[in-house]
């Protein structure tokens, strides 16, 4: 049994041990140890599955656990042979080996900090059966070696982040998050059934390595590798929050910050990116759907961007740079460089994680406060948790020397030598933007008047070692994570990109030296640019030009404000729309049920209406006959409709009888 | 034989209980009466060789339905009603009437019936019963679904209380 | 081999006690019992039909007349509820509100 296998087992049994025994027996320090204690073993399996791997240098390990669906069951529409069996089967190769390492690790940390962040909490030991199943499910995910295996962690992970954000669910904004972010998936998780029936039906095989090597074989034809490629982009546009179905996660923040930072920055979010990596050989072949994927991604990266410049919720500005960096990384993937697209995935796991968790801890010291503006000068008050958002916000703005720079970088490289210059043009704006609003945010939060409440002013405290300490060791990672992925032109062996590539295909990158260095520093200008550039509104001018601007440009700043009216537009198409289907439905089953109660009665009023006037004309005494007649008629047929049960009882055995008598003559 | 045998037992018992179900004046009591009638008439199918219809009866009806008959009971505090007779007229025809429709079903029932040819049918063991169910009735299975949906929607309505007041 | 008139006989049977239960009691939880009895009893035969013609149609329309019944009962409670709330009484006579 290989010992991949073992990794999301720990978090299993951790769920099982805390939600079905723990709820009731455990003291809190044991639902820790169970909790915590499950992702560090699992991490512990996962670096030793990793070292295996490299000693090895080997294939990518599978292993079948059993099989779902035996081959033969099901025949394929068309007359064509009998599908294959599904298997409930597991693989490890770089790809899924790098994922598993970050989730297990950053999950890891997380939970650690989890202990500190939600230790006052009434619904402690809920909190981590559910954190732990979240580590389960995104395991499956990864681990999968074929659609079906990967749909059910996908589905678990949705699942997780509905419980998860909606996590105070007596708080009616937040299980309106929750059932959003589930809603919107669902959308998505359409695209990808839509996608697994496409591809079982041409190729007759759900297995992720089949499928690339039968594609590569030339196995499928354009249009329908277009269609599931796009397909599946739509169940990852679900997931990654990109546009359309991004709404969701600015919403998500209404859970507790951990859950932010373990499914909305580093692990959960990034499920789309990984789909498209696994199937890149699949979204290789269709030039179109590549374009698709870097166009949106660009899109929304420049888009959230812009979102997030104005935003006053510190939790909300992370919340749109995660899709703007989501974006960047589905740019990364739609000019073919997947390994790039999966070493920002790496990096950004850790900065953004750092960011969230620092945030947290932010708005731990000031007792639940998360509007900047009425943060202010806390860098003194609270230096370590400043030093750590610091060096986040350094790697998230791509300062060079940091992680988030590589990585940036490689996929802007990557867009320029495949020629879409245009993307490459969006890629910068974007970085620019990044850097100018998360050190908005830096300023606005540390530096400056001092604009707390008293009530926060009195509580300020800087948060304990459980929690500070994970955020150290995210720090740490996210200065130094950038060096295994040190390109060539910088003396370095690119050596993670080439490891990615052992399960993504090789991708050339022909680009002159100069010409490397020189978009280099294209980008550390940019981003520093985005610097200087909010050190001078916020700091220098203290915010003043930034309202000068807001109040010449009304309009444009109540758009940004109000997320581009897209929220409200949602709301009332979709919801609306089917609000206005169920009256319509309901107008009309009125009508009909009306229609026929009312029909005999009707009829018999018809009927005598049409006779009394046929016969007015003939004699009075013949017209009076006929109205007598029927009134006698209706008198005795209301008589039937008693009203009682009973009769009606009766009345349907006779009406049996008759219908039998009816039957049997005829035939 | 010997399935003969079980046949009639559980057939035997299912009349007994279903007698015993419509002549008790405390509804409780019928209602257990229901539940013994129930089973018989599982076992009656499991001797009959449809073991999933037997398996889905015990399951529906004797888990599911006889269940929700206790609890309506003692929702609404069902007591013993005092007269439970009708006038002579009605209960006339509720004699004649049935007497009716029993003779005519005999008379269907015996005339001259031909058999279907051998190997017409699939025969009755579970995979052939599943396909059948899931490819030649698909659509009824598929819109039973969506009515027991709308059931459980519907009951909800009908049964709620008619002023609502949250006070979340 | 059981005999398909032994098995005729045993729906007929239910199915009309089920008959009699529906027309002969005035308590509304009672008749609903007896309408179950009703469609226990045409699962009989059609349990037998299945049986004797080697074919599972029969029993695949059992098992939609159990899920009607569910159905059906379910209603049925709910209808119940609300008419015992209303008026206080299960007497089906008691119920003629809908009268022409």
């Amino acid at each position: 049994m290989p010992v991949f296998i073992l990794i999301p087992l720990f978090p299993l049994l951790g769920v099982l041990l805390n939600g079905l025994v723990g709820i009731r027996y455990f003291s809190k320090r044991l639902t820790n140890v169970v909790a915590a204690g499950s992702v560090a073993l699992s991490f512990l399996a996962a670096t030793a599955s990793f070292l295996g791997f490299l000693r090895s240098g080997g294939p990518a390990l599978t292993k079948s656990l059993y099989t779902w669906i035996p081959g033969g069951l099901v025949r394929l529409a068309g007359g064509g042979a009998a599908a294959p069996s599904i298997e409930l089967a597991f693989r490890y190769d770089s790809l899924a080996g790098v994922m598993a390492l970050v989730v297990t690790g950053v999950g890891l940390l997380i939970h650690i900090y989890s202990i500190g962040y939600m230790a006052q909490d009434p619904g402690y030991v809920r909190y981590f059966a559910y954190l732990n199943l979240f580590t389960f499910a995104m395991l499956i995910l990864v681990l999968a070696a074929n659609l079906p295996v990967m749909f059910i962690g996908w589905e678990g992970v949705g699942l997780c982040s509905y419980l998860l954000i909606g996590f105070w669910f007596d708080r009616d904004s937040a299980a309106d998050a929750g059932k959003k972010a589930f809603l919107m998936n669902r959308v998505g998780d359409f695209g990808f059934l839509l996608a697994m029936g496409l591809l079982l039906s041409s190729l007759g095989t759900l297995d992720t390595a089949a499928i690339s090597a039968a594609v590569q074989g030339g196995g499928l034809s354009s249009a329908a590798a277009t269609a599931a490629a796009l397909l599946l982009f739509l169940g990852a546009c679900g997931k990654s929050a990109q546009i359309p179905l991004y709404t969701w996660l600015p919403d998500a923040m209404e859970g507790p910050t951990p859950v932010s930072a373990l499914i909305h920055a580093a692990t959960m979010v990034t499920a789309g990116v990984y789909l498209v990596a696994r199937m890149h050989a699949l979204f290789s072949f269709s030039g179109t759907a590549l374009t698709v994927v870097a166009l949106v991604g660009a899109v929304t990266a420049v888009y959230a961007a812009s979102l997030a410049l104005v935003q006053h919720d510190i939790k909300r500005v992370l919340a749109y740079s995660t899709i703007s960096q989501l974006g960047l990384m589905f740019v990364g993937l739609g000019v073919g460089a997947f390994a790039a697209g999966i070493f920002h995935l790496m990096t950004h796991a850790f900065f953004k994680g750092l960011l969230f968790l620092a945030a947290g801890s932010v708005i731990h010291a000031l007792s639940g406060e998360q509007d900047m503006r009425k943060m202010g000068n806390l860098r003194g008050h609270l230096p370590r948790t400043y030093a750590v958002f610091l060096a986040g916000a350094l790697a998230m703005a791509g300062i060079p020397g940091l992680s988030g720079f590589f990585s940036k970088d490689e996929i802007l490289a990557s867009a320029f030598a495949s020629g879409k210059y245009g993307i490459w043009g969006l890629g910068i704006l974007g970085a620019a933007m990044t850097a100018f609003y998360m050190f908005r945010l830096i300023f606005l939060t540390f530096f400056g008047p001092e604009r707390l409440t008293p009530e926060a002013r009195r509580h300020l405290h800087e948060s304990p070692g459980i929690m500070v300490i994970p955020l150290q060791v995210l720090a740490v990672l996210a200065v130094i994570a950038g060096y295994v992925g040190l390109p060539h032109v910088l003396g370095g062996g690119a050596w993670f990109s080439r490891f990615i590539e052992s399960s993504t295909g090789p991708h050339e990158v022909h680009l002159a030296a100069a010409t490397e260095v020189l978009l280099m520093a294209i980008s550390a200008g940019a981003a520093l640019a985005g610097l200087v550039a909010a050190y001078f509104v916020y700091v220098l001018k203290g915010g003043a030009p930034a309202r000068r601007l807001a109040e010449r440009f009304r309009l444009a700043y109540r758009v940004l404000l109000n997320k581009y009216y897209v929220d409200s537009f949602y709301g009332q198409a979709i919801a609306g729309g089917a609000l206005l289907a169920g009256r319509v439905l309901s107008w009309f089953d009125d009508r009909v049920i009306d229609g026929l109660v009312n029909g005999s009665a009707a009829c018999v009023r018809h009927v005598s209406a049409v006779s009394e006037a046929f016969d007015s004309g003939v004699v009075d005494g013949a017209v009076n006959g006929v109205g007598f007649v029927h009134r006698r008629l209706s008198s005795g047929l209301t008589r039937l409709q008693s009203g009682y049960v009973y009769n009606y009882a009766l009345s349907i055995v006779l009406g049996i009888v008759v219908l039998i008598s009816i039957f049997v003559t005829v035939f | 034989m010997i399935a003969q045998a079980i046949f009639y037992f559980f057939g035997g018992l299912a009349v007994i209980c279903s007698v015993l179900v419509i002549t008790q004046r405390n509804a409780m009591r019928s209602v257990l009466y229901l539940a013994f009638t129930v089973l018989s008439i599982a076992g009656v199918f499991f001797t009959l060789q449809a073991e999933y219809l037997g398996a889905i009866q015990i399951l529906v009806y004797g888990g599911g339905i006889v269940v929700l008959y206790i609890f309506v009971i003692i929702i609404v505090n069902l007591k013993e009603m005092t007269p439970e007779r009708r006038k002579l007229l009605p209960r006339i025809f509720s004699l004649v009437m049935p007497a009716l429709l029993l003779v005519q079903i005999l008379l269907v029932l015996f005339r001259n019936r031909t058999a279907p040819p051998p190997g017409a049918e699939p025969g009755l063991e579970f995979p052939a019963f599943a396909e059948m169910l899931l490819t030649t009735y698909f659509i009824p299975f598929e819109i039973a679904s969506v009515l027991l949906l709308a059931v459980l929607v519907g009951a909800i309505i009908i049964a709620r209380r008619t002023v609502l007041h949250d006070s979340h | 081999m059981i005999p398909i008139n032994a098995v005729f006989g045993l729906g007929l049977v239910v199915f009309f006690i089920g008959l009699f239960g529906v027309l002969f009691r005035k308590n509304l939880v009672i008749m609903l019992m007896s309408l179950e009895l009703l469609l226990n009893g045409v699962n009989v035969i059609l349990a037998g039909l299945s049986y004797h013609l080697k074919s599972p149609r029969g029993s695949i329309f059992a098992i939609f007349v159990i899920l009607m019944a569910v159905a059906e009962a379910a209603v049925g409670f709910a209808l119940v509820l609300a008419c015992f709330r209303q008026k206080q009484t299960y007497d089906v006579d008691e119920l003629r509100d809908l009268r022409g």
